[in-house]
């Protein structure tokens, strides 16, 4: 249980202490990739909530899935397209429908642990 | 129920999922930060901008500052040779000037004047007083003017009566048969001196026609002669009256 909370915390802190410089173009990128984590992340944990969480699925998700995201904006950028965004809308709709699962799972549960 | 699945999670599971937290709260934290800095970055932007803003409207400022000073410059410049163009000619204008003085100057009988001249004396023609009208034999001060204008339109320097000397505010009176000259009284016969080129003085004194004939038609002795030296001195201001 505590592995995973020492994995985040030693993340943030690298990811702060972190000194390399990016260029300005390829911060996009990043922030797509921010958004793939959190989804993959949302997705894994509600997939937990439904019992049909995977380590495979979710750890092979994860890292995919913050790759496309990558590889999109890239291409976006290169092909003048904002590729980027339809990126963010895919896993923005994603996160929501993730987070609204998941809350509904919660909420159930709740009520029939109040009952 | 929770906890005692996490509980059964394989440590292999476990392993992954703090893989993959780890990626996350890196990936997480650096966005965090890049962004951070980023708007830090915007933010000593704006205050670049703003100073650049200010420093820029100064720089306007300042050109508009030096437009207008460089405006005033050539003004001056113009000015500046507006006068040396004045100064040139004045130049020129002082040299003439000089040399009017120098000649206003001999003909106040301020200075001393010496060189070569001519001399022209006048006498009374010889007459018999019984017989014929003695205004026609004796020099007049008309006879003097016309011999005096004469040389002066010729360029004389200076040119004296008997050995007074002519200034600009000279008179010459007649007073029977003597002639008073600024005051002092001379009998004929008259010897007048005029400093100058004796050349030119000679030859416009005895013109065809000119001034030693009208003389001689009017019964006067007229004796013309050129001088190496004349000397007349300076007039002083008691002699003037």
């Amino acid at each position: 249980m505590w592995l995973p909370l020492l994995g985040l915390i030693l993340g943030i802190s690298l990811g702060l202490l972190t000194e390399i410089q990016i260029p300005e173009i390829y911060e996009s990128y990043l922030s797509i990739a921010v958004l793939a984590a959190l989804d993959t992340l949302f997705g894994g944990i509600r997939a937990h909530l439904q019992h049909v969480y995977d380590d495979k699925v979710f750890v092979s998700g994860f890292f995919f899935n913050i790759a496309l995201a990558a590889a999109l904006a890239f291409l976006g950028v290169h092909l003048g397209i904002d590729l980027y965004l339809a990126a963010i809308f895919a896993f923005g709709v994603r996160l929501f429908q993730n987070i609204a699962v998941i809350r509904r799972i919660l909420l159930t549960k709740w009520s029939e642990r109040k009952n | 129920m929770k906890k005692t699945k996490l509980l059964k999670v394989p440590s292999r599971g476990l392993i992954t999922i703090s893989m993959v937290s780890l990626v996350l709260g890196f990936i997480l934290a650096y966005s965090y930060s890049i962004s951070s800095e980023d708007n830090e970055k915007n933010a000593s932007n704006l205050s670049n901008f703003q100073e650049q803003e200010k420093y820029r409207e100064k720089l306007v400022e300042q050109k508009e500052r030096n437009k207008e000073l460089t405006e005033e410059i050539t003004d001056k410049q113009q000015k500046i040779r507006a006068f040396e163009h004045s100064f040139v000619e004045s130049e020129e204008s002082v040299e003439e000037l000089v040399e009017e003085a120098e000649i206003l100057r001999l003909l106040i009988g301020d200075i001393p004047s010496q060189g070569k001249g001519i001399t022209v004396s006048l006498e009374d023609g010889a007459y018999n007083p019984s017989q014929e009208n003695p205004n026609d034999y004796i020099v007049h001060e008309s006879h003097v003017f016309k011999v005096i204008n004469e040389l002066k339109i010729s360029g004389a320097e200076a040119i004296s009566i008997n050995g007074q000397r002519l200034h600009a505010n000279s008179y010459i009176r007649c007073t029977g048969p003597v002639i008073v000259v600024d005051g002092k009284t001379f009998p004929a016969p008259f010897t007048i001196e005029a400093v100058g080129d004796p050349k030119v003085l000679l030859s416009s004194v005895n013109l065809g026609g000119g001034v030693v004939d009208q003389l001689t038609s009017d019964n006067i002795v007229v004796t013309v002669g050129e001088k190496d030296l004349i000397t007349m001195p300076a007039l002083r201001e008691d002699d003037y009256s």
